[in-house]
């Protein structure tokens, strides 16, 4: 029982991240209908501003609102450079370029910054734990689920209550109807990948502390994750993205902790298989979203 | 099989030598002249095979796949496993499974048994994506393919009893084990004849008319499902064979050396060159080729390429490495954003050179020897089997789409269905054609319940539709699209003799044409050829949705000679929707009226014409109230 | 307000709009029938900026709108009503009425949406539903209600009666009726031609993507050849 605790606050924690670059990923599909596997690169890019800054001298009050902005930045130029070419294409075009954006940030560290792991200082408070009557809590866990859950409410917020949230929402229902209501397409796209930057960026705060290094590759795993969890609640369903997240978490840390020791470090591999035969039986994802028909 | 053995067996297998000729000859000349590596092109020559095995899946089907490689990692490490010494094994494996720490086959027996298992792999696989709905841009397919590829790195990463794991991974004796080009070259030379044959071959065919238009296909009877599966397997075939030279080559096998990276690599090729086109795989090999190694020779201090110096900064062996990925991302995202087709789009060696045989006989001909076709003479149809629909009712939500709508038709009539805009028309059509399910009634062909069949085996049953929207094999030529049908008819509707394409094509006005793609056609042509098409499956009942939406009163009357004359052909009954009036008239025996579901009249063109209810329903009724 | 001359608009090789010339003035309300196929939504989406036609030219209270996209439009004052509506059917009915009004100063739009409580008072009792549990007619009333919060000066609606049952065609043209008693200026396309005849001041009959025919509304009414321009006769 402790143990089962102890399962769902560490998957929460992991799912909470997750959840967030699921949910930046989705907003962005909903739009342009573009599955972006450059996600992940935000995570890169931003860590070695992290890395940069640290390095200057910077503490980590500072860092953090800096990892956020150069995850924003770098979301509405990869928008501008490469995916604003590519709107309306099809699927296979679509796929592709985002491959390509990418390959080509994660060559471009490689080759202009370097090939070696940078480790920079994690805040102390990270390996800090509490007591929870028998449990150990993190306090990091904590401190992710919180500030998820209050940016899972903000962004709810935004969505809900500005017209800002509103033309996006209109616009990912239906593009073309939202321009005849006079939403502006260039507007409504940035501002999508302004908010998935943004969602990206506490994500990868939160990633950076954990990890404590960068590397060109850092984006792969970020990216699959996020991506896969957007994927897994349904593509084009936000609340699908969210809850996506939060399952792979859980999935991944109860695997974790279930699957005989033999095959432990198949976790990942194991998660690749279930995620392969949710697509094959139920290619919609978990979250259908339900529309109403009558029109 | 083969729908003409010159173009699609002779002219492949020349143009495959040639284009095999071709690519071994660069290869060879700059290793030789201009003082390339040789390992450089051993290399490419095993990329090719590779991306040749990606072509014929991706190519053909249109599904974006991320899996091949993944395909390539298991056959490659069963190949290892088999082929490698016991003594080398003993030193990672030793405790491997299956006893194959004590498997030692000859090498070419090992790829064989290789080739066999990751053919069962792709089996399953195929199946998983069968059951998922693949289709030409379909997502979840993808997802699969990409699942499948991080499988097989995680289990060959964590499982170093089998594997060798992560760091040592599995290796022959030092040095390699390929002693000659030899096996190379002829696994080459398979590959792009496997490409060619397969792509000009029914299954090819077939597969190429879903990736083109997935409800059109099976609308011809085409179950597209099947033909993805065949693609998938020969591809996996060939990507396999091509893993197991590269485990052979370079004596070794790592989880990395089949994941992110080469899937990259094989997918850029494969799109530079241009993924329709066999010859645009070969090409996008060479270009990226020789584009990475001027990319690596740029790192190098003083590159002389024509005398004129190129200094690179002075980078280390790792950065060299570095620049190739991202000349590789670069070009991926710029043929994405500029050229999403590829160099060569769908253009191939093999119909250029039919093309060019073909214009060269004409030329040489004197054009009064007729060398076209006689002209088919309508035939009675070969049995009475009368098409009934019955009691159909369809409600979406809460919308009744058709309430108790039916119709008869017999095989020597022409039925009109008209009614205005939103009566439940193409409802209906949609119905009895298998696209859309019905919550009552029935549809029968003679004695054959038709009644909630897929659609591919409706068309195959005998009854073929067209559709509103053109819905054309746009890459395939005009005689090609009609191929398609007939390759279906032939082996489902022997029994209805299917008529002769050639005369099919004169009957339609096609014959002059009949080598342009059905893309470059103006609409009445195109239009043609959807119902010749259509006629090509040889059916009991033709139904065509709005003939001539699009055309002008002129083209319109056209169209009434040609679908009386194209029915004649195969002796099918027909069934026509349009709003037309002028048209149905002149081709209808019998005419249905629906309004808003329902059937509200049915009788001879002017009856119906004449009736008020009917003029009420196309011009509206005044108020209620 | 609205000068169209010489509209060709054409879907890959399918010319589905020729050479169409219509003008709609000020405070009119002009019908566009004829039937399916004859290209009447193709020339209300060119208008519109959906699609953008391949010869000829559209004129907005005198200015050139030709080819500009649909943003533009409605800022400029025109708005389309959508054939099969086109509702957001994720967001409230409120949301839907909201984001008609986007282009408003937001200080405006409460009361424009006041406004719109007022003139569909079954959207008000469904004010916070989501907008896909709406009926056919109800649909209909909010897409147009929609379209009005942008306060235009030409309002566009294509077949608004369109899979109405002929009940809530009755409300439909009432509405179109009440538009027109409050001044507005409309371009209808409708299905139902004898209806739209009779609330209409002018009329174009469109058949295979030409204008046949243009007259008054009682013109066209007592025109017995009407039926036969409707089918080709």
């Amino acid at each position: 029982m402790v143990e089962l605790l102890q399962n769902l606050i560490d998957g929460l924690g992991r799912g909470s991240i997750y959840a967030l670059l699921a949910l930046g990923v989705a907003v962005i599909f909903g739009v342009m209908h573009l599955l972006n596997f450059a996600h992940g690169e935000l995570i890169t890019v931003s860590g070695y501003a992290a890395f940069w800054a640290i390095e200057a001298g910077w503490s980590w009050t500072l860092t953090v609102p800096l990892v956020i902005v150069v995850s924003v930045l770098t979301s509405l130029v990869i928008e501008r450079v490469a995916f604003s070419r590519v709107r309306g294409a099809d699927q296979f075009t679509l796929l592709l370029t985002s491959f390509g954006v990418h390959f080509v940030v994660f060559a471009i560290f490689l080759l202009y910054v370097s090939a070696s792991v940078k480790t920079f200082a994690r805040p102390g408070w990270v390996t800090d734990t509490y007591a929870l009557g028998s449990l150990r809590v993190e306090v990091y866990d904590t401190v992710v689920i919180a500030i998820t859950l209050a940016t899972l409410a903000g962004t709810t917020f935004v969505l809900q209550r500005t017209t800002f949230g509103l033309s996006l929402r209109a616009a990912a229902a239906d593009f073309d109807t939202a321009r005849l209501m006079g939403v502006r397409s260039d507007s409504v796209i940035r501002g999508a990948f302004a908010l998935s930057g943004l969602l990206a960026g506490i994500a990868s705060v939160f990633w950076l502390m954990r990890a404590g290094s960068t590397v060109p590759s850092a984006g792969i795993d970020p990216m699959l994750k996020g991506v896969l969890a957007a994927l897994i609640g349904g593509l084009g369903s936000l609340r699908g993205a969210v809850v996506g997240g939060f399952a792979l978490g859980m999935a991944e840390v109860l695997l974790r902790s279930r699957l005989p020791d033999s095959i432990a470090s198949l976790t990942e591999g194991v998660v690749f298989l279930l995620i392969a035969l949710l697509f094959i039986f139920r290619p919609q994802g978990l979250v259908s979203v339900d529309h109403a028909e009558r029109v | 099989m083969f729908p003409d053995l010159r173009r699609d067996v002779l002219l492949p297998v020349a143009a495959g030598l040639i284009l095999f000729g071709l690519f071994v000859g660069a290869g060879l000349l700059y290793q030789g002249q201009l003082g390339g590596q040789e390992r450089l092109v051993t290399l490419a020559l095993i990329d090719a095979v590779l991306v040749l095995g990606l072509q014929i899946y991706v190519g053909n089907t249109g599904i974006l796949s991320f899996g091949h490689i993944g395909f390539g990692a298991i056959a490659g490490y069963a190949f290892a496993l088999m082929a490698i010494s016991p003594v080398e094994k003993a030193k990672r494996v030793a405790d491997a499974p299956f006893g194959l720490a004590d498997v030692h086959l000859g090498p070419w027996t090992s790829m064989g048994l290789a080739l066999v298992v990751v053919l069962i792999v792709a089996l399953v696989v195929g199946l998983g994506l069968a059951r998922s709905g693949a289709e030409s841009g379909a997502v979840s397919a993808t997802v699969i393919t990409l699942a499948l590829l991080f499988v097989t790195h995680e289990v060959a990463r964590n499982w170093p009893d089998l594997t060798g794991g992560d760091r040592a991974g599995l290796s022959f004796r030092i040095g390699g084990g390929l002693d000659s080009r030899a096996p190379l070259y002829l696994a080459l030379l398979a590959a792009i004849l496997s490409a060619l044959l397969y792509a000009r071959s029914r299954g090819g065919r077939l597969a190429v008319a879903a990736r083109e238009d997935d409800l059109a296909a099976r609308a011809m009877g085409v179950n597209p499902l099947v033909q993805q599966m065949v693609a998938l397997l020969l591809s996996v075939a060939v990507v396999g064979m091509g893993a197991g030279l590269r485990v052979y080559e370079r004596g070794s096998i790592l989880p990395r050396d089949f994941f992110f990276n080469l899937t990259l690599v094989t997918l850029v090729m494969l799109i530079v060159g241009g993924r329709r086109s066999v010859s645009g795989a070969l090409l996008g090999v060479a270009v990226i080729t020789a584009g990475r190694e001027l990319a690596r020779r740029l790192g190098q201090d003083g590159f002389e390429f024509f005398g004129i110096g190129l200094d690179g900064a002075p980078l280390d062996w790792i950065f060299r490495e570095n620049l190739k990925t991202v000349f590789l991302g670069v070009a991926m995202l710029g043929f994405m954003i500029w050229r999403p087709s590829g160099l060569l789009d769908d253009w191939d060696l093999d119909r250029w050179l039919h093309a060019r045989l073909d214009r060269w006989r004409s030329r040489r001909e004197d054009p009064q020897d007729g060398t076209r076709p006689e002209l088919p003479s309508e035939v009675e149809p070969d049995d009475t089997d009368v098409l009934v629909v019955k009691g159909v009712g369809v409600s979406f939500g809460g919308f009744q789409a058709l309430d108790e709508v039916g119709l008869e038709v017999g095989r020597t009539e022409v039925v009109g269905v008209i009614g205005p805009n939103g009566a439940g028309k193409t409802t209906l059509l949609n119905v009895v054609t298998g696209l859309v399910g019905s919550d009552t009634g029935r549809v029968e062909l003679g004695e054959v319940d038709l009644t909630g069949m897929p659609s591919h085996q409706i068309a195959r049953r005998g009854l073929v539709r067209t559709f509103q929207n053109l819905r054309l094999f746009g890459a395939l030529t005009v005689r090609e699209n009609i191929e398609v049908s007939a390759l279906v008819a032939s082996s489902t509707r022997q029994h209805r003799l299917p008529p002769d394409i050639d005369g099919l094509l004169l009957v339609a006005g096609l014959w002059d044409v009949r080598d342009r793609r059905a893309r470059e056609l103006d609409y009445g042509t195109s239009r043609r050829l959807e119902l010749a098409r259509a006629v090509a499956m040889a059916p009991s009942f033709l139904l065509l949705d709005e003939p001539t939406s699009g055309m002008s009163d002129a083209e319109s009357l056209v169209m009434v000679d040609q679908v009386r004359r194209m029915a004649g052909v195969v002796g099918a009954g027909v069934v026509v929707i349009d709003h037309d009036l002028n048209f149905i008239t002149g081709i209808c025996d019998r005419i249905t009226c629906l309004d808003r579901g329902q059937v509200i009249a049915v009788g001879s063109a002017a009856e119906v014409q004449a009736d008020p209810v009917v003029q009420a329903a196309y011009l509206g009724s005044s108020a209620e109230t | 307000m609205l000068e169209v001359s010489g509209l060709t608009t054409a879907y890959g090789e399918i010319s589905a709009l020729r050479d169409a010339n219509l003008s709609v003035g000020s405070g009119e309300v002009v019908g566009l029938i004829g039937p399916n196929g004859a290209g009447k939504s193709t020339l209300l989406n060119t208008i519109a900026g959906l699609l953008v036609p391949r010869a000829g030219r559209v004129d907005f209270d005198g200015r050139d709108v030709t080819g500009r996209s649909p943003e533009e439009l409605l800022r400029a004052g025109l708005a389309l009503v959508p054939e099969r509506r086109r509702i957001f059917v994720d967001l409230t009915v409120e949301e839907n009425l909201r984001i008609g009004g986007v282009t408003i100063p937001a200080t405006d739009r409460g009361d424009l949406l006041n406004e719109m409580a007022e003139l569909f008072p079954v959207l008000r009792d469904k004010w916070t539903t989501s907008a896909g549990y709406l009926s056919g007619g109800e649909a209909q009333q909010l897409a147009i209600g929609r379209a009005l919060m942008s306060r235009p000066r030409l309002l566009m609606m294509d077949e608004p009666s369109l899979g109405l049952a002929p009940i809530l065609v009755d409300t439909v043209f009432q509405l179109v009726e009440a538009l027109r008693d409050q001044g507005r200026t409309l371009l209808v396309v409708e299905q139902n031609a004898t209806r739209m005849l009779e609330v209409a001041d002018r009329a174009y009959v469109l058949r295979s993507g030409q204008v046949v025919a243009e007259g008054t509304g009682a013109e066209l009414r007592s025109d017995e050849r009407l039926f036969d321009m409707f089918v080709g006769n």
